[in-house]
């Protein structure tokens, strides 16, 4: 079983090896995924692919429009947020991957980066299982949010922490913080549970282990589908917050 | 694999936004301005449409308005032909009518002459007769025994004549 965190070391920083191995592999997919979706770009008849990717753009634009945000000022964000939609549910669907390596790695004693112990057991890990993924996500969410209301309000941005009284400062600079702690913890308990369980489910000892074939193929019908709602959940609140930094309102 | 938190989130940020400017770059940005470019496009091509349907809807009213025109025009011509055409007919009948009338009268004329001469002939000849008749009396007297033959003779001789 792969519960065991793999540590990297560099000078007396430590990485998880295999959140990162995993995101650099998710980026890798998805880099190959937008290079096929713009090959042909044409203003045209789209391509299958084209149109996906166009679709998305569209969902984007749509969801940061609904959130009362106007088009010009959301414009040098939404590259931003559509990669941050596609990767979070990128990432989100590694958990639900069996393990395509075979344990090959492990076979071979191929133990460079600990690629041996990454590439262990029976399933992958999502990135987005890492605390440290959705932390991430959520801190560049909420500098996102602070830039853009300090871009477009100026020093005025922050008036809103001591309106209506500054009595409520600490409550507003707390609301600041537990914002990208909702989102991060959000995303990350939603993934890890899901992982946790289809282990548990491969855990069944003996001849259980047919009977756990059914759940376990509705926990991974489910389990997609939690990867989509939380990245589009994830991306609706960065939305959200922004707006309200940048709305004119107070 | 705890919850722990260590540098691996640094790693995490600026991967993230490596990606990020990596498909900015070659991904959303040229296809936001496919995009862009195909709305310019469809409005355009809307507006000309627009346009041109509204010229359409211009030229079509104003064949319209030419062809009542002409029409109107051919059924003033018509009418004027009709009405020309009526005039000369009554004229060549008229005409016809004086025409008939002339010939009548000199056929009237014509006739009378003919009847005159006719008499002043018959006249002429009943003068010839009556002499011819006067000699052959004067002749009989002479021979007063054929006297019924001769008259019997003359009547016959007149008989032919007629």
């Amino acid at each position: 079983m792969n519960e065991e965190t793999i540590i990297w070391h560099l000078g007396n920083m430590t990485f998880h090896g295999r959140t990162l191995v995993m995101t650099w592999m998710v980026m890798a997919v998805m880099l190959v995924f937008m290079f096929i979706g713009v090959r042909r770009l044409t203003s045209g008849k789209p391509g299958k692919m084209q149109n996906i990717l166009e679709w998305v753009v569209d969902f984007v634009s749509k969801l940061v429009t609904d959130n009362g945000m106007e088009m010009e000022k959301a414009r040098p964000l939404l590259s931003y947020l559509l990669t941050l939609i596609m990767f979070i549910f990128f990432s989100n669907l590694v958990s639900v991957l069996p393990n395509f390596t075979f344990n090959l790695f492990q076979y071979f004693h191929i133990d460079a980066g600990q690629l041996n112990k990454i590439f262990e057991g029976a399933t992958l890990q999502a990135p987005t299982a890492d605390i440290n993924t959705t932390l991430a996500l959520a801190i560049l969410t909420i500098i996102l949010v602070v830039g853009m209301g300090i871009r477009h309000k100026g020093v005025h941005y922050f008036h809103h922490f001591i309106e209506p009284f500054p009595v409520f400062l600490p409550i507003e600079i707390l609301d600041l913080l537990a914002k990208p702690m909702t989102l991060a913890f959000r995303l990350f308990g939603n993934i890890f549970a899901g992982e946790v369980l289809i282990k548990v489910i491969l855990m069944l000892p003996g001849v259980w282990v047919l009977p756990g074939v059914l759940p376990n193929t509705i926990w991974l019908g489910f389990c997609v589908f939690v990867a989509a709602i939380q990245s589009f959940v994830f991306t609706v609140l960065t939305t959200a917050y922004i707006s309200q930094a940048v709305a004119e309102l107070h | 694999m705890g919850i722990s938190i260590d540098y691996t989130i640094v790693a995490q940020v600026l991967s993230f936004l490596v990606l990020v400017w990596i498909i900015a770059k070659f991904a959303w940005n040229p296809l936001m301005k496919v995009m862009e470019d195909r709305r310019t496009f469809i409005e355009t091509s809307l507006a000309t449409a627009e346009k041109e349907k509204r010229q359409a809807e211009q030229i079509k009213k104003e064949y319209q308005e030419e062809m009542r025109k002409a029409r109107q025009e051919a059924q003033e011509i018509i009418a004027k032909a009709t009405k020309a055409g009526g005039e000369r007919a009554q004229e060549v009948l008229n005409q016809a009518r004086e025409e008939a009338v002339k010939v009548k009268s000199a056929a009237l004329v014509d006739i009378q002459r003919e009847r005159d001469r006719a008499v002043a002939e018959v006249k002429a000849q009943v003068a010839d007769l009556s002499v011819t008749i006067a000699e052959k009396i004067i002749q009989q007297k002479i021979d007063l025994a054929g006297q019924d033959q001769l008259i019997e003779q003359f009547i016959q001789e007149v008989g032919e004549m007629q």
